[in-house]
């Protein structure tokens, strides 16, 4: 439980808010690279402001406030140049970092564009999206996680769920909710609805603990049946400081990926690479991309699958959830934590600190810890996951179930020495 | 239920179902870091329960010291098994 201001400090995201000026500490997917094969330019909205990012004719990508500082006109309807992007309704353009250099009507008063500035950021690509950083300078580096770099076939569930970000970051350090979100209530609706809910999701857990470490926080459980020396306890996996989770286990590696698109909207992509040992697959130019659902028809949510779960118990906790009125538990520390760590990290920018997560150094890769054996269920793993999880609206789950399946008859046979 | 501090605190409407829970989180939660003696005011303190005790993660924005504040009712020790 919460005071209503410490709520409010936590769960609102737009410029000159605490949070809102943690955030922005960092680098954020907002678009993917095909967003752009037909129209140069696209609006977004981060952190509660809309932007125009938009692509040269050579590639290069650029972002920039989207109302024209002049007559508040949408920049996305402008024209782009190489160096830059002009306002389709009186021709006032602007370099990369938002500076004013023309005002085709205002020639006899040069001085005047100098003193126009818009807001800009930086923008590039990894991993098939476009990233962004709307933040002050020094610019950091863009973190190369492993599953937007490493080789193998990527798909990317999107959707966009209508809460604040937060609630969703707290369900990533609440180990528990796994045995019965996903395993007794996935129970219940397979055997009121006739289908086999996924067994690996139902062991009870024994035991959970938390790390913090440089990227966020280890999370790591012990299920019944299992010991230290597993896995999900040995090297358990990460919730990503500010907004991601790392997931996996035989060889699909996931980045869950909670973009604050406003206070009451987050961006949500389950971003997935394949690359199964022992498998073999084409080079993959660009990810796949797919929506998955979030309600039926009627206006119900679905919850017949593992992310589905995830976002009725998100979403249907309100557009921000009131923490005046929550109760914790023992098992809730972990969601403690990471409001601690938040509360933390925004103090560190408050005294000129970079708060955790915040990369300076170039690299090629940052390997994030992550399970192999997850839930001890072995290659059947796979098949539960791409069929019980998002990836069953994939365009290419019959791809990707073959994918493994020959990998995992692969390995079987290096391993029998056949 | 003694007098709630004054503005600028906030509480959810009093018809809220769990508003009392609210006004005595209000009401108990710590003022002064444990461990340097600060206001708290600046820092985050999230209640979480346990059977009747009622506990505070508190972290401090001036030292930046972290722990948990126990309200209790009896001393209770769980002997492990022997």
């Amino acid at each position: 439980m919460l005071t209503v201001e410490q709520n409010e400090e936590l769960t609102q995201v737009g410029p000159g808010t605490p949070m809102g000026e943690l955030l922005r500490r960092y680098w954020y997917p907002i678009a993917f690279e095909q967003d752009f094969d037909k129209r140069p330019s696209k609006t977004v909205r981060l952190l509660g402001e809309n932007w125009t990012l938009y692509k040269t004719p050579s590639g290069t990508y650029g972002i920039i406030g989207e109302a024209c500082p002049h007559r508040r006109a949408s920049l996305t309807y402008g024209i782009v140049h190489e160096d830059g992007i002009r306002c389709g309704y009186h021709g006032w353009k602007y370099d990369f970092d938002g500076q004013c250099v023309e005002q085709p009507a205002e020639n006899d008063n040069s001085t005047f564009k100098d003193k126009i500035k818009a807001k800009a950021g930086q923008a590039q690509t990894m991993g098939g999206m476009v990233w962004v950083y709307v933040g002050p300078t020094p610019v950091p580096e863009l973190p190369r996680f492993d599953v937007y770099v490493l080789d193998g076939i990527r798909d990317v569930g999107v959707a966009t769920l209508p809460c604040n970000w937060l609630q969703i970051m707290e369900n990533s350090v609440d180990p528990h909710h796994v045995e019965w979100l996903h395993g007794a209530y996935f129970e219940f609706l397979g055997q009121t609805q006739g289908f086999e809910a996924p067994k690996s999701f139902q062991k009870k857990h024994i035991k959970v603990a938390f790390d913090e470490f440089e990227y966020g926080i280890i999370k790591r459980r012990v299920l019944e049946g299992h010991g230290e020396e597993n896995d999900d306890w040995a090297i358990g996996h990460p919730l990503v400081f500010p907004y991601g989770m790392r997931v996996g286990g035989q060889w699909i590696d996931q980045m869950q990926i909670r973009v604050p698109i406003d206070d009451t909207h987050t961006w949500k992509l389950f971003y997935t690479l394949h690359h199964p040992e022992g498998g073999t697959w084409e080079p993959q130019e660009r990810p796949v991309v797919y929506d998955f659902e979030i309600y039926d028809e009627e206006g119900n949510f679905v919850t017949d699958y593992i992310e589905g779960q995830d976002a009725m118990a998100w979403v249907s906790q309100g557009e921000i959830t009131d923490r005046t009125q929550e109760h914790l538990g023992r098992s809730d520390q972990g969601v403690a934590l990471l409001r601690k760590m938040f509360k933390e990290a925004m103090s560190s920018v408050e005294d000129g600190e970079d708060p955790p997560g915040v990369v300076r150094e170039k690299h090629d890769v940052i390997d994030l810890p992550c399970e192999k054996d997850k839930f001890g269920a072995g290659t059947a793993f796979t098949d539960q996951w791409i069929n019980g999880g998002s990836m069953r609206y994939s365009p290419i789950r019959e791809e990707l179930l073959k994918l493994h399946r020959d990998a995992a008859a692969a390995r079987e046979k290096a391993d029998s020495g056949a | 239920m003694p007098d709630l501090p004054p503005d600028p605190y906030l509480l959810p409407p009093p018809g809220d179902w769990f508003a009392s829970d609210a006004a005595h989180h209000l009401l108990d939660k710590p003022k002064f870091c444990p461990s340097c003696a600060a206001s708290l005011d600046r820092g985050l303190i999230s209640e979480w329960w346990s059977g009747h005790d009622r506990i505070f993660l508190t972290w401090c924005a001036s030292c930046r010291w972290t722990g948990n504040v126990v309200l209790f009712d009896k001393a209770i020790i769980e002997e492990p098994e022997h």
